[in-house]
């Protein structure tokens, strides 16, 4: 799993392993950037014999991997009932074609950050975010309004899912692409403009979520798109932006849902492990209630347990909790197909290139559509 | 001033590291003037897997490699500069094609190799493929001294009786060692810093080089870019090679000379 | 006699066979299959469609065109700046020895390590070019966001990474050119650029030869420089031909085409060095013609 997973179950792993002597379990810790966790999981994988029992996996990768044939189904093992637990939006991105392949650790969201000593309220529609980031930038407060991650990579398409439900289009809907929409056009062109308009700065072309993360916190923009482990961080002793941080879901057109790009990480039974059932003893472990809140209490990641977000004691401990619920309400998937990689590359990489005044929106929007296309007609050809 | 401007351009970028490297987060984003710290060291020396297992590795396969390419490339090269012109000739202008083959396109087929032959996670199969590409550019390189050594001297050792083996061994490699010192260095050298092989062959954190083990401290930290432990951990694995240069700058200069590389 | 030049050649012929002509052979089976995700990794003939979508991918030729361009611009820069820095550490200086490890110093880094400390000195802000300039009072330069000026610091990293090993292969060459034969241009009155023009240069044809084949193989080849200083963005404008193919396979499971992917580039590579030859054939004949 990747480290910081790795650090976060140490405690947990090591009760397991004083309550259950009979099965050595051990961590193996992995990079923490998604793309370099996934070549790692991959190569090992390739390999073969790979060395491990359950992998903790991204949840994009879940159809990719069932495909390849790399997956144990877990239905047989936790029951058909096994996500009847989980809050709305958790239990989304597990199963793939008719089986159950992973179950999730820690939810993750997208959302947006803002800050409670510069405005009064977050804004909630594209509008008001352009005007509330104007304002404070002609007062001098900051120097940029919003950053997020317009990188070349996944994060970007993270984004992209939440604007282009927030201005009314879609991805791939019923099989269907629609990145050439008027509405997908017009969310890549606020994109584009935040830049030109200077909301943004240009170096967003290469930010993933440390960069966006480091320039929030060193008080160079006042809002922020990143996922929840920034509240921790920014709520540290001796940060400088503990308690003047508050988080919500990403701005909309008025009448469109605010959406959160569902990231969470979740734990699957790799097919050729050899101790199955002391894996899957493992994956009930680390998923289970206590040790979600324990996860939420010392290192504040997400629960995917409904009765562990109405848990008194965290409620008590994590003021964002309820904020962290709704945000998981309304979270997307990306699609579900075993090419999301290919798609993802291609959306990622005609965003970017509209942002780094490449081309003009509606003509990346195009060339993206029939490149998608494209990629879907071969797929299903070798099929 | 020319020199300096040299220097500047080689050296500038990593005292800028080793700067990087001694300065606490806080200062690297613009937070005042924060104290030199030793941090960075002390996180990387304590990390799990610590830093100094990565350099291990890389020293054991730099060393299993070198081994392997010259116990290989040495008989190599003197059969070559011994065999008759027309063959060695086709032979050397086909290591040379190999030599100028770009060894990325190969990681596929190796990955497949591996997983057939259960070499993965393995630091001393590493050293197969290592070899393998380091042998053209070796081969050439000491071709070229043995054909320097006048063949008089062969002859005379060939009267008195000595064998093939007596030949090479107390007559020819003695005056081969410049060459093969700066062969050597120039494996090790590759061993040390290869990268695409390396991360697909190896999946176990324990036995991870230096290379992809830089690659994956990008990420090792959520709380900002781990820049100074990048740097630190540049210096620290740097510090072996700059070391090794410095020992043998003048070797591999000499080596260069003798093989005299005369395409 | 023979046989037993032969049985010291073998071993590392048999190595070198198996490690570069069976991957070409078994790529060249690869590509005619279907072996992807979608195959669930089973590998199923497909013919030539594998060639086709490779000579229809628009992506396939811009990677090729930026990975030539950054090949010939980054090595012609290497050569230049090789040679120049070559001459220098030929001359007796003061403090000579202690120049040359200095200035070979960059090539012996690992690529990676260098690629991230690159990342870092061209971070836009924080980092210590923009840094200055912040200080200054000027704009921080988008290093990495924009395409034009990722390219120049792809090829600014790359650059600065392999120039020693071209001087250092140019030193060694410089050293076997003896030295009286400058003394001899010198007493003639040629002036320096005339020795260099005329003596140096000739005689140091076979050593920039070689230096050039090897660097514009590597360069051809570029892969963990861009992976970590750029990962081939923004707008995909510095991905080159190697990351692609590695996209193919690691992040796509698409390996049937990744070895199309890699085949085709080397088809290319060798189409290129072909050209090459025969140019430089008959620029040698046309040479020796007007002599």
């Amino acid at each position: 799993m990747p480290a910081p997973f790795a650090d976060a179950t140490t405690d947990l792993v090591e009760a397991f392993n004083r309550s259950h002597p009979q099965i050595a379990l051990s961590v193996s810790r992995g990079p923490l950037d998604t793309e370099a966790m996934s070549d790692l999981a991959i190569s090992s994988l390739l390999l073969g014999g790979s060395p491990y029992d359950l992998l903790l996996m991204d949840v994009t990768w879940t159809p990719k991997y069932a495909a390849a044939g790399w997956l144990e189904p877990l239905e047989p093992w936790l029951g058909q009932e096994a996500l009847a637990d989980l809050a709305p939006g958790a239990e989304l991105g597990n199963a793939f074609d008719g089986h159950l392949w992973r179950f999730p650790l820690v939810a993750d969201m997208g959302l947006l950050y803002w800050r409670t000593d510069l405005m009064d309220r977050a804004p909630r529609t594209p509008a008001e975010l352009e005007q509330i980031s104007r304002t404070l930038q002609a007062r001098g407060d900051v120097p940029w309004g919003f950053v997020w991650e317009g990188k070349q990579y996944e994060g970007l398409s993270c984004v992209m899912v939440e604007l282009l439900r927030g201005f009314g289009g879609h991805w791939l809907e019923d099989g269907e692409l629609q990145l050439d929409s008027a509405e997908a056009v017009a969310a890549t062109a606020w994109l584009e403009g935040l830049v030109n308009q200077g909301i943004t700065p240009p170096s967003v072309a290469n930010m993933a979520e440390p960069e966006a993360l480091q320039a929030f916190e060193s008080g160079d923009a006042a809002l922020m798109r990143n996922w929840p482990y920034a509240w921790a961080l920014l709520n540290r002793i001796d940060s400088p932006l503990r308690g003047k941080v508050g988080i919500t879901t990403m701005v909309s057109e008025p009448g469109q849902p605010h959406a959160a790009t569902q990231g969470s990480w979740g734990l699957a039974l790799l097919a050729d492990s050899p101790h199955k059932t002391a894996a899957v003893e493992v994956l009930r472990f680390l998923t289970s209630t206590e040790a979600q809140k324990q996860l939420n209490l010392r290192w504040g990641y997400t629960p995917t347990r409904l009765s562990v977000f109405h848990d008194p004691e965290l409620l008590a401990a994590n003021p964002v909790l309820h904020n962290l619920e709704e945000a998981l309400e309304v979270s997307v998937l990306r699609p579900l197909t075993p090419v999301y990689a290919q798609l993802s590359d291609l959306l990622y990489r005609g965003v970017n290139t509209a942002i780094s005044e490449a081309i003009e929106a509606p003509e990346a929007m195009a060339k993206l559509q029939t490149n998608s296309e494209r990629l879907l007609q071969t797929s299903k050809g070798v099929r | 001033m020319a020199r300096l401007l040299v220097l500047l351009w080689s050296l500038g970028p990593m005292l800028w590291q080793l700067y990087t490297s001694l300065r606490p987060a806080e200062a690297l984003s613009g937070g005042g003037a924060a104290a030199w710290t030793l941090a960075n060291y002390q996180q990387l020396l304590q990390g799990d897997p610590p830093f100094l297992r990565y350099l291990f590795n890389s020293a054991v396969v730099g060393g299993c490699s070198t081994l392997l390419t010259l116990v290989l490339a040495v008989p190599c090269a003197y059969g070559l500069s011994r065999l008759g012109q027309r063959s060695s000739r086709t032979l050397t202008v086909l290591v040379a094609t190999a030599a100028a083959f770009p060894a990325v396109l190969l990681f596929l087929a190796l990955l497949e190799l591996a997983r057939d032959w259960h070499l993965a996670n393995n630091l001393l199969a590493l050293s197969l493929p290592y070899s393998g590409l380091c042998l053209p550019l070796a081969i050439l390189l000491l071709q070229a001294a043995f054909r320097d050594i006048p063949l008089e001297l062969e002859e005379a050792a060939l009267l008195e009786g000595l064998g093939l083996w007596q030949r090479l061994r107390w007559v020819l490699l003695p005056l081969m060692a410049p060459a093969i010192a700066s062969a050597a260095l120039l494996v090790f050298i590759f061993s040390w810093n290869e990268y695409p092989i390396a991360l697909t062959w190896l999946s176990r954190s324990d036995l991870l080089t230096l290379a992809p083990a830089m690659a994956r401290i990008a990420g090792s930290s959520v709380y900002t870019i781990p820049y100074g432990a990048f740097a630190a951990a540049t210096v620290l694995g740097s510090a072996p090679l700059i070391l090794l240069m410095l020992l043998f700058q003048r070797q591999i200069i000499s080596g260069l000379t003798q093989g005299a590389l005369k395409g | 006699m023979r046989w037993k030049l032969w049985l010291l050649i073998t071993p590392a012929l048999a190595l070198l066979l198996a490690l570069f002509v069976l991957p070409l052979l078994h790529y060249l089976w690869l590509s005619t299959q279907a072996q992807s995700v979608l195959t669930g990794l089973q590998p199923r003939a497909v013919g030539a469609a594998q060639w086709l979508r490779l000579w229809n991918d628009a992506r396939f030729w811009q990677d090729t065109w930026q990975t030539l361009r950054f090949s010939t611009v980054s090595v012609a820069l290497e050569m230049l700046l090789g040679l120049a820095i070559a001459l220098l550490l030929h001359q007796p200086l003061k403090g000579r020895t202690a120049l040359r490890t200095v200035s070979l110093l960059p090539w012996a880094l690992p690529t990676t390590v260098m690629a991230l400390g690159w990342r870092w000195i061209f971070n836009d802000p924080y980092g210590p070019i923009n840094g200055a300039l912040s200080a200054l009072g000027r704009n921080p330069i988008p290093f990495l966001s924009n395409p034009s000026l990722t390219w120049i610091a792809s090829v600014w990293a790359d650059t600065w990474k392999t120039t020693p090993f071209v001087a250092l292969l140019l030193l060694a060459g410089l050293q076997t050119i003896p030295a009286d034969l400058h003394e001899a241009a010198a007493l003639e009155g040629a002036s320096r650029w005339q020795a260099l023009r005329h003596i140096t240069l000739p005689l140091l044809t076979p050593y920039l030869l070689i230096a050039l084949l090897f660097r514009l193989a590597q360069a051809l080849g570029v892969f963990d420089l861009i992976q970590v200083l750029s990962g081939g963005g923004p707008a995909g404008s510095t991905e080159s031909l190697a990351l692609y193919a590695y996209l193919n396979a690691m992040r796509f499971l698409d390996f049937g085409y990744s070895a199309t992917v890699m085949l085709g580039s080397f088809l290319l590579l060798v189409l290129l060095c072909g050209v090459a030859a025969i140019g430089w054939h008959w620029l040698e004949r046309q040479r020796r013609e007007a002599h």
